[in-house]
């Protein structure tokens, strides 16, 4: 037979063809792999019926590929039993562990890309915009007048005060920023948030001070900062490297080390900056509240026991969907959506 | 050998603990199991994933396995209690974001169905759905026959008491047809 004269619809109705694609024949696997290396010019018309094949057959087929993972499975679950060893009746493989997998794949894969994501916007010309927002952008990265950047969260804002760099580098947060400050001892760096003051003298920290929030965190990482809370300018707290403070309006401050991600030893304080949602054994509660920072959606709870339901995890989110489904994987409860509010119930 | 003889002596062998059996076992038994998946629910990856996982546990527990004179049945069987099993588990997830698109898995899913459901994009779905529209029940029968189950012209036509001209004839205008809706 003349296959060289074959056109897409003349492959795809060949039967040899179809055992090729649905790799139900090893002989006619071979024979078309072997082929097609002789006739690349043919490729273009061969991937076309090859795709009209596996849509009418409804993606059958891979039996290879499948196979492979098949013997995989066996391979590992030999190893265990040798390792299991005279510990005798054979253990049941766990259902579900397949899902796992599953879960492993949309929500999390995490551990790439340590570096972060400092200049990957362009630096917008922040001397005009005296007032910047990040909207809804998940970060928005500036450079401010005196090469000072810093990354501002989703939803918080930042206002330079007048004359800043040339009399005062002051600013006042509401929100979330990362900042990484250069040095100028004739100006100190003055962040200003509802709950406190915060004299900096060239370091980088993290600053969480959302209104609606009745906490506010300072991360440092290098340098030194010094706190001044409301009302009290005499009281200055003094911040060493990995320390952060933590205010709250209803209870003393406390210092705290930085919660170091025993994997990576990154700060889970900044886990925001690179783009993803870390999760370290928290109740639903309070995840829920990391999910409304992060998504800038209301999460609402129907059902008090679900509150305390304990997940880990990190997400590299791209919709609050896919985490809520990644999270219930592990432990099922449901969520629905409903005029703008994420419901949860057991 | 016999398809059947062959299975039975591959599922002996594989009670005995002998692995070659199990692949050639999957080897032989993955299209029909496939099929059979996919009328029960339109997703390949699901189906492909709980054909794994049945043979991982053939394979765990091949020492308990029993003696079995019609091994496919007990296969389909095993298989569709193992995607129920799936499907109820996921049935919370489903709930929550496409709660009227779930049907019950009692009802054995159309060809159409089934090959709309394991396409993701949603234009590509919708496009389909339109393509098979132009074609005639004779049409999308014969193209099910052939892509779906898989049978031979020779088969169709004497399913379908036509000649093996006609049969293929028809096939290969139906795909024009899709191609054509499809481009």
């Amino acid at each position: 037979m003349n296959f060289q004269e074959y056109e897409v619809i003349d492959f795809a109705c060949d039967e040899s063809f179809q055992r090729y694609c649905l790799e139900a024949d090893d002989r006619d696997l071979h024979f078309w792999e072997n082929w097609l290396t002789q006739h690349p010019e043919k490729r273009l018309t061969v991937q076309e019926a090859r795709e009209i094949v596996m849509i009418l057959s409804a993606k059958q087929g891979n039996r290879l590929e499948q196979l492979k993972h098949l013997e995989d499975g066996i391979a590992r679950y030999d190893l265990l039993q040798e390792a299991l060893e005279e510990e005798q009746p054979p253990v049941v493989l766990r259902r579900r562990h397949i899902w796992k997998y599953a879960a492993i794949a949309t929500g999390v894969l995490l551990l790439a890309g340590s570096s972060f994501l400092f200049f990957r916007h362009t630096p917008a010309p922040a001397e005009k915009h005296q007032l910047v927002t990040a909207g809804q952008d998940p970060r928005k990265t500036l450079v401010l007048p005196d090469g000072s950047s810093v990354i501002l969260r989703q939803h918080s804002s930042l206002q330079l005060a007048p004359g800043f760099n040339k009399d005062n580098r002051n600013l006042t947060l509401t929100g979330e920023a990362f900042f990484d400050v250069t040095q100028n001892a004739q100006h100190p760096f003055m962040v200003h948030t509802a709950a406190l003051d915060i004299k900096v003298l060239g370091t980088v920290f993290n600053v969480s001070a959302y209104t609606n929030s009745r906490e506010t965190e300072t991360a440092l990482f290098k340098g030194k900062i010094e706190v001044t809370l409301p009302g009290q300018p005499q009281q200055k707290i003094i911040l060493q490297p990995n320390q952060k403070l933590v205010t709250h309006a209803a209870t003393p401050f406390a210092i705290a080390p930085l919660d170091a991600d025993p994997v990576s030893h990154k700060a889970r304080e900044i886990a925001w900056v690179r783009n993803r949602l870390e999760i370290e054994n928290e109740p639903l509660e309070v995840i829920a509240g990391k999910l409304e920072q992060w998504y800038g959606i209301r999460v609402v709870f129907a059902d008090e026991t679900v509150k305390h339901y304990r997940y880990s995890g990190t997400f590299e989110s791209e919709t609050i969907i896919k985490a809520l489904d990644a999270l219930q994987l592990s432990y099922p409860f449901s969520f629905k959506m409903e005029q703008g509010e994420i419901i949860i119930s057991k | 050998m016999s398809y059947e003889e062959d299975n039975n002596s591959h599922w002996e062998r594989l009670r005995k603990g002998d692995k070659p059996a199990l692949f050639a076992l999957y080897n032989s038994t993955y299209s029909h199991l496939l099929r059979f998946g996919l009328k029960i629910c339109g997703n390949d990856e699901l189906v492909k994933d709980c054909i794994t996982q049945l043979f991982l546990q053939l394979w765990s527990k091949h020492r308990q396995l029993p003696p079995v004179t019609n091994v496919p049945a007990y296969l389909f069987t095993s298989l569709k209690r193992q995607l129920l099993d799936q499907l109820a588990y996921q049935s919370k997830i489903h709930a929550a974001i496409h709660r009227d698109t779930d049907k019950d898995p009692g009802v054995e899913l159309s060809y159409e169905e089934i090959i709309i459901q394991v396409q993701h994009d949603e234009e590509m779905k919708r496009r389909l759905q339109q393509a098979l529209k132009t074609l005639t029940p004779r049409q999308i029968e014969l193209v099910q026959l052939k892509f779906f189950e898989g049978l031979t012209y020779e088969q169709i036509a004497a399913q379908t008491s036509q000649t093996v001209k006609t049969a293929y004839n028809t096939i290969y205008d139906a795909i024009k047809a899709l191609r054509k809706m499809l481009k």
